[in-house]
């Protein structure tokens, strides 16, 4: 399947986040979870790739899941101090649906980023979403690991200048990451005027009408996914949604 | 007195391929030294080494005689200074007098008793009439003045410089050289990444000549 049409892939990408969004009984969200992992595996996603990104992003996660188990305090107490609920049952199922959430759009990318994006702009452009619109998403996703590697620099440059970052007050802390992106976002100005200098000195948009080399086809297979996709999805909110 | 040393470092990427060995090597304080070499040959990462960003998986680095594995990149960015390939990347304020005084404001300090060098320093480096000029619209021999600068209002007395020569005209060269030339007056040292022969010819320094990431002169 890792070789099936951008737009059933893109469909179940939009199923699953779709779902990450509406559901949040237990149950559902792991089962979802399950479904959309296999469905990355089934896609040829590289998974362990994926969970090395994930890695970097772990304390953030934990983080949300954290202020979620600290914050909910309704449902059924599970640690209770001095009359105080610390940990509700609520709560904890809070933080682990934030967690799993994160883990179904890690999935879905996953699985998007491995996509040839000509193959996908084309695609969406034949479903009649306008070109540029398709093309600059598609590039500015691409931009998105330099704009990382600057804000990195950025960081890195800023401690050089002998600013410890654990010893910032919190106030002065959210200043100090908003001066972060100045630099970032000159970069990323500059580049994409660059760029559509480039683009234009190419010939981009000097004609009204593009033709496409290789259209995208969906084959059986493919309109079988999309159709049981479909499917499911509009079964499992009717199932979920009726009291 | 020795700015830098490195002891026996091996440095490996995490996701391996490129190695960097280091056996020896000493940057003497108050000296310029050029570190020279192919494309590839690890200049980058050495110099990164240098001051802190990257971590040697074996051996040691001293910067002023203190080993920099228990210094985080604040306390090593008190006396060393790393001006990057794209000095736009370590500018944050809006303007040229407000990346001046920008590290006390971020830490909430009072930038009044720092005005003076503030003012001392740009007049040296001939920043004083783009004082209120703003950052972005810097040229990049500017932009590396002001870098310099900053780091001079941080303390630093070692400045590792990342091929500042790179896509710069011969006047724009003779700027950065005079630049280095006025650190070095100063009292202060550098290394200089360069592939220029035109640095090495000016200097009459030691050279440091890397290749495959390895120190072979």
């Amino acid at each position: 399947m890792s070789s099936a049409d951008p737009r059933v892939k893109l469909l179940w990408a939009v199923l699953c986040t779709s779902g990450a969004v509406l559901f949040t009984k237990p149950g559902w969200m792991l089962g979802l979870t399950l479904f959309t992992a296999g469905g990355a595996l089934l896609f040829g996603a590289d998974l362990a790739a994926a969970g090395r990104r994930l890695k970097k992003f772990l304390p953030v996660l934990l983080m949300i899941a954290a202020v979620q188990v600290v914050f909910v305090r309704t449902g059924e107490p599970l640690v209770v101090s001095r009359g105080t609920v610390l940990v509700s049952r609520e709560g904890l199922w809070r933080g682990l649906a934030a967690a799993l959430r994160l883990i179904v759009i890690f999935c879905t990318g996953a699985v998007m980023v491995q996509e040839d994006s000509r193959r996908v702009i084309n695609a969406l452009a034949q479903m009649g979403i306008p070109y540029v619109f398709c093309f600059s998403l598609f590039t500015a996703l691409r931009f998105l690991p330099l704009f990382i590697e600057a804000f990195g620099q950025a960081l890195t440059a800023l401690q050089l200048r002998g600013v410890d970052l654990r010893r910032v007050p919190w106030r002065q802390k959210l200043h100090l990451y908003n001066a972060l992106l100045i630099p970032v976002l000159t970069e990323a100005l500059c580049s994409v005027e660059k760029m559509a200098a480039a683009m234009e000195a190419r010939g981009f948009g000097a004609l009204p009408r593009r033709t496409i080399y290789r259209p995208a086809a969906m084959i059986g297979l493919d309109w079988v996914a999309a159709f049981v996709l479909l499917t499911l999805g509009l079964i499992s909110v009717r199932i979920y949604f009726t009291p | 007195m020795t700015a830098i040393a490195l002891y026996d470092v091996v440095f490996r990427y995490p996701r391996g391929g490129f190695a960097l060995k280091c056996p020896f090597l000493e940057l003497p304080a108050g000296e310029v030294t050029l570190i020279a070499g192919p494309n590839g040959s690890g200049k980058t990462t050495l110099s990164k080494l240098m001051c802190g960003i990257l971590r040697p998986q074996q051996g040691r680095i001293s910067v002023f005689g203190s080993g920099i594995e228990g210094l985080s990149l604040g306390e090593i960015g008190r006396r060393v200074g790393y001006l990057f390939q794209n000095p736009s990347r370590q500018l944050f304020a809006a303007t040229v007098w407000q990346e001046m005084l920008f590290v006390p404001e971020v830490l909430g300090e009072d930038p009044g008793p720092l005005e003076a060098r503030a003012e001392a320093l740009l007049a040296r480096f001939g920043l004083t009439e783009l004082k209120d000029r703003r950052v972005p619209t810097l040229s990049r021999g500017e932009k590396q003045r002001l870098a310099i600068c900053t780091m001079l209002m941080g303390g630093a007395e070692f400045f590792i410089l990342d091929e500042p020569t790179a896509g710069l005209d011969r006047p724009n060269r003779a700027e950065l050289y005079r630049l280095i030339d006025e650190l070095l007056a100063q009292g202060k040292g550098a290394a200089v990444i360069t592939h220029s022969r035109e640095a090495a010819a000016r200097w009459a320094c030691r050279q440091v000549l890397l290749e495959e990431g390895r120190v072979v002169a």
